[in-house]
């Protein structure tokens, strides 16, 4: 019975310094601000993944095509307007940041 | 792209609509369900309805030649009546006295006859505290 | 040692309360180390959990009689395995497990994510609390594992049809099901609260979602076996309220996967994708107080319990406070890209998710149409089988169909052209497998037929996809076939292991479609010495043996099988009698085909004091591509579930791209 009060005592001990342990470490930070996104930053996270989702697009169509799903004929329709959308957003891209940052998509 | 007004709204009202008429056809259909009652609600009842309650010995007969007679009263145990079934067919395994049964049928005479092979038995269950009427 | 549980689940309380109130003060004024403190008191709250989880193990283990719950659920003599399964066979004890894989999926998934969605986390962590809060407030004031009274000399032992290794299974697979769904739910509400309606909340929790769901499915194709080999009535379903349960919330999850490919590719449907998560969470919820309550009538009821009201209670709160919030958000969640023609994939897709929810609601209405008829006219009605057959047939058919016709279809818009030469062959396939079939008597039951025939269609679908797949990366200049078809499926593992889950769900549906409208049965009184015939097959009861186990009596009628000439052995059924429980079970006979996949099923109905038994006899053709499903389906998920280190370089990579801080 007391080692079971015993237990439960150091259990609850150990949780509260788990719960305290970032105010212990850090009794005095320069910055408590939580690192946070701002308007900005969200805006280009955005447009990254409208960019991504442009490249996916492209990407898969050329997939389907080279496994047959998509027609020769299909393909050559659907491939201009996905081209445009990923250069649409790469400029987008582009004016946000200031320059023209290619996204790794080599596989 | 395209410019004229996507179809989504219709494409999704029509499907939804769709949808609604295969409820609608089913319930004209076949209609609405059975009454589920206990055995104090049988009385003066007709046609077919779901009868929920606990099986009350002697348990007499052969379900398979003639028929499995017992008594089924409340579960709840606030009433006394009882009502005597007459079954035939599958009987499950977990079937005695005290067990909480459902059964299916219609009240002929002043028996309930049941539809063969309907009966089905609750798992008894280790999650309750003992209940009025309950036997184990 | 209760004391130590009680205390335990008292300190996880605590910690839930704290991470909740803690975690939204951090997460609304941007305090980094309390952000930091609430999450610690997650992950420590499993800590706790875990704690009391072994209290309660223990307990079990060594037969503390002194614990109410472990003298409810377990005897001296019951084995083992079986005493570690009442961990989870009664309320107090499954409630408990609940917290315990709450807390534990909870602490993982705010861990795992800190890389490169941080800022998400912190609004998750609250709402992972109060969920936790909740559990947490019922095992330690409503309905606790550690209550104790004067130790009997021995437990009340647990139901002989509880024990067996599917007990093991079943209800754990189960739960990772249902509480796995807290975390994409989580995560939905946390973007919510936080207006970050950016696609990361879906990446994060894809996996947890598939997750969830591979362990519901599997878990029900469990729980249908176990009834179909175990219980023994000659089914594996019974749309029973509780096998209902967890069908439900599947289904809203199914539609869920698929509609999170919408969003993600073409960024569509983001209202929708929210309103299902918070479906199917509260799906989950419903599905465990329909179980637990007590209120409707099933044959697993648990209990007429005090818990009911809870529950509905909390639920209640879920749906306000979710909906509430997508309503605020609304604006931010609209997305630009509209539907462009009702024919593609994007609309196949919107179909499947309409027929899938339409099915789930139509199964919802039957559970709770019961209740609803009792509160208005005072009489529960109760829906029977054919109402929920009516509506598999219905929404399920055409879902089948569009399995083959989803994944081809051309994106944006499909031209007609484009849909003679992409369904060419599946069509061609699919129309000369059903006119064979109708030629060999499929016709008896039409909606078997044309499960049939949709199956033929998808399979063949599912075999061009594969080989034309495989075609074009030999093309690309793999060294071998079989290389070629390995990179194919580990390079796109989201596509074709979801191929591979479709062709398990096409293995089930012929299994159904072959046992439910193609089966026969046959009902005889036979006395030692007589023969019964069913389809093809001829039975003669030979013998009856009785033979005493550890806790029960065996009885056992030995049956002659023989199809046509051929002598196919022999088979038992008959009944157990268990002394001490008072108990008799079912243990039917089954003779599986290895060829044809088809079961004969065999039942002891009645076992008369002559020697004469009532038999009952199923033959049920295909049965056994349900079980094979069910180890596709395994293969198909692990295949999507699999981690796939490009995609997750590429995450972390566009993350730092936007500016997202990726250290802790």
């Amino acid at each position: 019975m007391t080692l079971a009060l015993v237990l439960a005592a150091a259990l609850a001990v150990a949780c509260v310094v788990a719960v305290a342990l970032p105010f212990i470490r850090e009794p005095e930070p320069e910055s408590d601000a939580l690192d946070d996104l701002d308007d900005a930053e969200r805006h280009r996270l955005a447009l990254l993944e409208e960019r991504d989702r442009a490249l996916a697009a492209l990407k898969e169509l050329e997939f389907e095509h080279r496994t047959g799903t998509v027609s020769d004929e299909d393909y050559r329709a659907q491939l201009g307007p996905l081209r445009r959308d990923v250069a649409s957003a790469l400029q987008a891209l582009g004016r946000e940041s200031g320059e023209v940052r290619p996204a790794d998509e080599r596989n | 792209m395209a410019r004229k007004a996507s179809p989504a709204r219709l494409v999704i009202a029509l499907s939804v609509a769709a949808v609604l008429a295969v409820f609608l056809l089913y319930t004209s259909i076949a209609g609405g369900g059975n009454p589920s009652l206990a055995p104090s609600e049988l009385a003066g009842r007709t046609g077919d309805v779901q009868l929920a309650g606990l099986v009350v010995g002697p348990v007499r007969g052969d379900a398979h030649d003639g028929g499995l007679r017992f008594r089924l009263k409340d579960i709840s145990g606030n009433s006394k009546k009882s009502v005597t079934i007459l079954y035939s067919g599958s009987v499950p395994d977990l079937f005695k006295v005290g067990r909480h049964i459902v059964v299916d049928g219609e009240l002929r005479k002043g028996t309930f006859v049941a539809d063969p092979g309907s009966m089905i038995t609750k798992c008894p269950s280790k999650y309750a505290p003992k209940q009025s009427g309950d036997s184990d | 040692m209760p004391e130590l549980g009680r205390a335990a689940l008292l300190v996880t309380l605590g910690l839930s309360v704290y991470a909740l109130v803690a975690g939204a003060m951090a997460a609304h004024l941007g305090r980094r180390r309390l952000a930091r403190s609430a999450q610690n008191a997650l992950v420590a709250s499993f800590a706790t959990t875990a704690v009391a989880a072994a209290v309660l193990l223990a307990a079990l283990l060594r037969n503390d009689f002194s614990f109410t719950y472990v003298a409810r659920t377990t005897s001296e003599a019951l084995p083992t395995a079986y005493t570690i399964s009442a961990f989870w066979g009664g309320q107090e004890g499954s409630l408990l497990l609940w917290l315990l894989v709450l807390t534990g999926f909870g602490a993982a998934a705010v861990s795992l994510n800190r890389g490169w969605a941080r800022d998400l986390i912190v609004w998750v962590v609250p709402v992972l609390a109060a969920v936790s809060t909740f559990f947490a407030f019922l095992v330690v004031a409503v309905a606790s594992p550690f209550a104790t009274q004067t130790a009997p000399a021995d437990g009340a032992g647990m139901t002989p049809s509880l024990q067996n290794p599917y007990m093991l299974a079943h209800p754990p697979l189960l739960y990772f099901g249902y509480v796995g769904l807290t975390v994409p739910f989580a995560f939905a509400i946390g973007a919510l609260l936080s207006g970050k309606l950016d696609e990361r909340w879906l990446i994060a929790t894809r996996r947890w979602t598939l997750f969830a769901w591979a362990a519901l499915g599997i878990g029900q194709l469990l729980g249908s076996h176990w009834a179909y080999v175990e219980v023994g009535w000659g089914g594996y379903y019974a749309w029973d309220p509780v096998e209902n349960a967890a069908l439900m919330p599947w289904l809203a999850a199914t539609a869920f996967l698929h509609s999170v490919m919408i969003q993600e590719k073409r960024g569509m449907l983001r209202v929708w994708n929210v309103l299902l998560v918070i479906l199917a969470f509260s799906l989950s919820l419903f599905g465990t107080f329909l179980t637990r309550s007590g209120v409707v009538n099933s044959i697993h009821s648990f209990t007429q319990s005090s818990i009911g009201p809870w529950f509905l209670a909390f639920i209640a709160l879920v749906v306000a406070v979710s909906l509430g919030l997508l309503f605020w958000r609304l604006p931010q969640l609209r997305s630009p890209t509209k539907l462009e023609s009702p024919i593609s994939r994007e609309a196949a897709f919107l179909y499947n998710n309409l027929l899938l929810l339409a099915l789930c609601l139509a199964i919802l209405w039957g559970v709770v149409y019961p209740l609803l008829s009792e509160a208005l006219r005072g009489e529960a009605i109760v829906l029977g089988r054919s109402y929920y057959d009516f509506f598999l047939r219905a929404f399920g058919l055409p879902l089948l169909l569009l399995m083959g016709i989803g994944p081809l279809i051309a994106w944006r818009r499909a031209s007609f052209r484009s849909l003679a030469t992409t369904f060419r062959w599946p069509t061609g396939v699919a129309l000369v497998t059903g006119v064979v079939l109708l030629a060999l008597g499929a016709g008896s039951s039409i909606p078997g037929l044309v499960a049939y025939t949709f199956s033929a269609f998808v399979i063949t679908t599912i075999v061009m996809e594969f080989a034309r797949g495989t075609r074009a990366r030999k093309a690309l200049g793999a060294a071998s076939w079989p290389t070629a078809f390995g990179s194919l499926i580990s390079r796109n593992r989201r596509r074709y292991g979801g191929y591979v889950v479709h062709a398990a769900i096409v293995m089930f549906a012929i299994g159904v479609a072959g046992s439910s409208a193609f089966d026969s049965v046959a009902d005889a009184k036979l006395a030692r010495g007589d023969s019964m015939r069913i389809g093809d097959y001829t039975l003669t009861y030979s013998s009856l043996d009785e033979r005493a186990s550890a806790n029960a009596t065996e009885i056992r009628a030995t049956l002659d099988v023989r199809r046509g000439d051929r002598d196919l052995g022999t088979l038992q059924a008959g009944k157990n009698a268990y002394t001490i429980e008072e108990q008799v079970s079912n243990e039917v006979g089954i003779r599986s085909d290895k060829l044809t996949g088809e079961d004969l099923f065999v039942i002891a109905e009645q076992i008369n004091p002559d020697g004469s038994i009532q038999f009952r006899v199923f033959v049920k053709p295909l049965v056994n591509l349900i079980w094979l499903a069910g180890l596709v389906f395994l293969v198909g998920s692990l295949v999507t579930l699999w981690p796939d280190r490009r995609e997750q370089r590429r995450l972390v990579a566009r993350a730092s791209e936007a500016g997202i801080p990726a250290t802790s």
